[in-house]
């Protein structure tokens, strides 16, 4: 068990970096528009109408004027709302539930279209962050898939954003000289002087590792 | 001799049967008596302290930006009357504040046709909150001025209560219909309410129909529908709502115990609505902790959930555990002894959350814990009158009585003066 614990954090620093910054960055982002949002969203409306105290006084009056109305000709009560979720307007007036439903509404509407757009933004860089690993996988996968068939020339070209440059090319580095060590081999298979040809084949395979070392 | 003794018999028979009914048997304690003197005092101060010092225009409630009300306004010259003669303000100082006040409702505050808008400006008496010009506001503003006038006979006051009440165009008010329409606004015109079924309109109609200038035809008294209910076994004539206000604000200044309309007597039908109201909420009280044989007073009131019509049965029997003590002990020419209990009960039990400088606050909610941290001007004036009713030799029935509109309301209304005692309790 403790071979296999990590002992470094940073294996490949520069890409963690960059992934830490693709999440962190985003989700930041996030967080500062859904705070804003709720914040200017909700609390603005609510801190205007009560942080004033002759609007309160205005508000409360207003309720006042709509429930002598109301008493006088009451009018069936309202079903479930959202309203309903908060415990805290049971205290309050039918007027003064009608102006918070009247604000809650409205900002339940500006954060359902602020919330539409963070998805829409969120899930056109999950695409565009997940394509920069998934695209480099794929380009391996085919390239593996070439090397299965026998064809060493297959190489690993990433765009320019992808992830895994340096991977790709020890990659092909790899392959260069995998091809190159085939190449060789098969030229010297041609040779007419078949023991002077067996003796450089041993000679270049001499320095190959596999898993019949005989 | 014996035709002499005979003429003694005679006249003191007649006497005995045209004197004042006696309210009740029961005789308060004198604690009881002291505690609701102090009542009356502080309930009066709401008017000295939310009446407009240079318009004399009286907030609807104690709240910080609350307009005034006209029916507020109304109660408030009465209490200055009712002040000035018991010297809790000097008689040169209620005459000048119920004289500034009707100076301000004949020349500045806005009317339609003499009839006030609702909510008006304290400062400026200008119509606000696009409120209507109400008809029930305006009877109460003009019962008030014209009972202030009773106590001022042969002055400026008189004079201008007159001009006021002589202003006001209530045959306008029935729109053409047979009954008196609630309100008018400038944009929407007549409301699509009338006074057509029992509640507070006694006053409104007996004024609309005794004014000397745009009187409604009689008949409009006897159109209003007298819906009939029960509940526990009191019959009742009822209003929608079955809120105790309903059943007393016409009696703050009306004394219907000699009353007698078509066999219906409207005082004791007011006794028998407060009981069942009692009763009503005592039923509920393994439900609510406020409601109990001392703690009760279903009216319209504030509530945790705002102003609503709570009410007993026959009627919209509306309650959710909030009650106020101003419904209660505004009854007390009804059911002294049971009012009495209950102003003893809240002001003992809860002195700090429900009793205030200026008396009872407006209601309270004890499954909530919720206590109204206001005074309501036209409660404080019902409280306000049934107690000077009842405390000071029903002085109040007894002026407003005497006016020459209530004596022809009684006139062509055909409502018979009987003279059989009514007891309470």
């Amino acid at each position: 068990m403790a071979q296999n614990r990590r002992k470094h954090f940073f294996i490949n620093k520069p890409l963690q970096i960059r992934f830490m910054l693709a999440v962190i960055v985003p989700l930041l982002l996030i967080n500062v528009i859904a705070l804003a949002g709720l914040y200017f969203g909700i609390w603005s409306k609510v801190l205007d109408t009560f942080s004033n105290e002759q609007t309160l006084n205005d508000l409360v009056t207003a309720s006042r004027m709509v429930e002598y109305d109301q008493a006088r000709h009451p009018v069936p009560s309202q079903n479930f709302s959202s309203l309903s979720f908060f415990m805290q307007t049971e205290k309050l007036s039918q007027r003064q539930r009608e102006i918070f439903k009247g604000i809650l509404d409205e900002t339940n509407q500006s954060l359902l279209w602020k919330f539409l757009l963070l998805l829409f933004f969120l899930a056109w860089g999950t695409i565009f962050i997940s394509h920069k690993i998934a695209g480099p996988f794929f380009r391996f996968s085919k390239a593996f898939n070439e090397i299965e068939k026998g064809d060493y020339r297959a190489r690993v070209f990433l765009r320019k954003l992808d992830e895994g440059h340096p991977v790709a090319q020890e990659f092909n580095e790899a392959m260069e000289k995998t091809d190159h060590l085939l190449s060789n081999l098969k030229t010297l298979a041609q040779e007419k002087d078949a023991p002077q040809a067996v003796a450089k084949i041993k000679e270049k395979l001499s320095t190959v590792q596999t898993s019949a070392n005989v | 001799m014996f035709k002499r003794l005979i003429c003694f018999l005679l006249v003191l028979s007649l006497a005995f049967s045209l004197s004042p009914i006696p309210l009740s048997a029961f005789e308060p304690s004198p604690e009881d008596r002291a505690l609701l003197n102090k009542i009356e005092k502080d309930t009066f101060q709401y008017f000295t302290r939310f009446s407009d010092k240079i318009t004399g225009l009286t907030k609807d409630s104690s709240r910080p930006g609350s307009p005034s009300s006209v029916a507020t306004t109304g109660f408030a010259l009465a209490a200055y009357a009712i002040g000035g003669s018991h010297g809790w303000i000097a008689q040169d100082y209620a005459y000048a504040r119920i004289l500034t006040t009707l100076q301000t409702l004949r020349r500045k505050a806005a009317h339609q046709n003499g009839v006030f808008y609702h909510f008006l400006d304290a400062r400026t008496g200008n119509r606000v909150w696009g409120s209507e010009a109400s008809s029930i506001d305006t009877a109460l503003a003009v019962a008030g001025a014209l009972l202030a006038a009773r106590y001022y006979p042969g002055t400026e006051i008189e004079k201008l209560a007159n001009e006021i009440y002589e202003r006001v165009n209530w045959k306008w008010l029935m729109n053409g219909s047979d009954f008196i329409c609630m309100g008018w606004t400038p944009e929407g015109k007549f409301l699509p309410y009338y006074w057509d079924s029992y509640n507070e309109l006694m006053i409104l109609v007996a004024l609309a129909i005794g004014s000397p200038t745009f009187p409604v035809p009689p008949g409009a008294w006897e159109r209003w529908l007298r819906p009939e209910g029960d509940h526990n076994g009191h019959k009742i004539i009822y209003a929608s709502t079955g809120s105790l206000f309903t059943y007393q604000f016409s009696h703050a200044y009306i004394d219907f115990r000699k009353l007698d309309d078509r066999g219906v007597n409207f005082f004791e039908n007011s006794r028998e609505a407060t009981l069942a109201n009692r009763e009503y909420s005592m039923s509920f009280s393994g439900q609510h902790k406020g409601y109990s044989e001392s703690s009760w007073g279903l009216s319209a009131s504030l509530g945790p959930g705002g102003y609503k019509a709570y009410g007993g049965k026959p009627g919209g029997g509306l309650q959710d555990g909030t009650l106020a003590p101003y419904a209660a002990l505004s009854s007390i020419v009804f059911t002294p002894e049971f009012s009495i209990q209950s102003a003893r009960f809240f002001y003992d039990s809860y002195p700090k959350e429900l009793y205030g400088n200026f008396g009872f606050k407006d209601a309270f909610n004890l499954d909530k814990q919720w206590w109204a941290n206001e005074y309501l001007g036209i409660d404080q004036g019902i409280t306000l009158l049934m107690l000077e009713n009842y405390l000071n030799g029903e002085i109040v029935w007894k002026k407003f009585m005497e006016l020459p509109a209530i004596k022809k309301w009684i006139e062509l209304t055909g409502l018979k003066q009987r003279s059989a005692s009514i007891t309470t309790n």
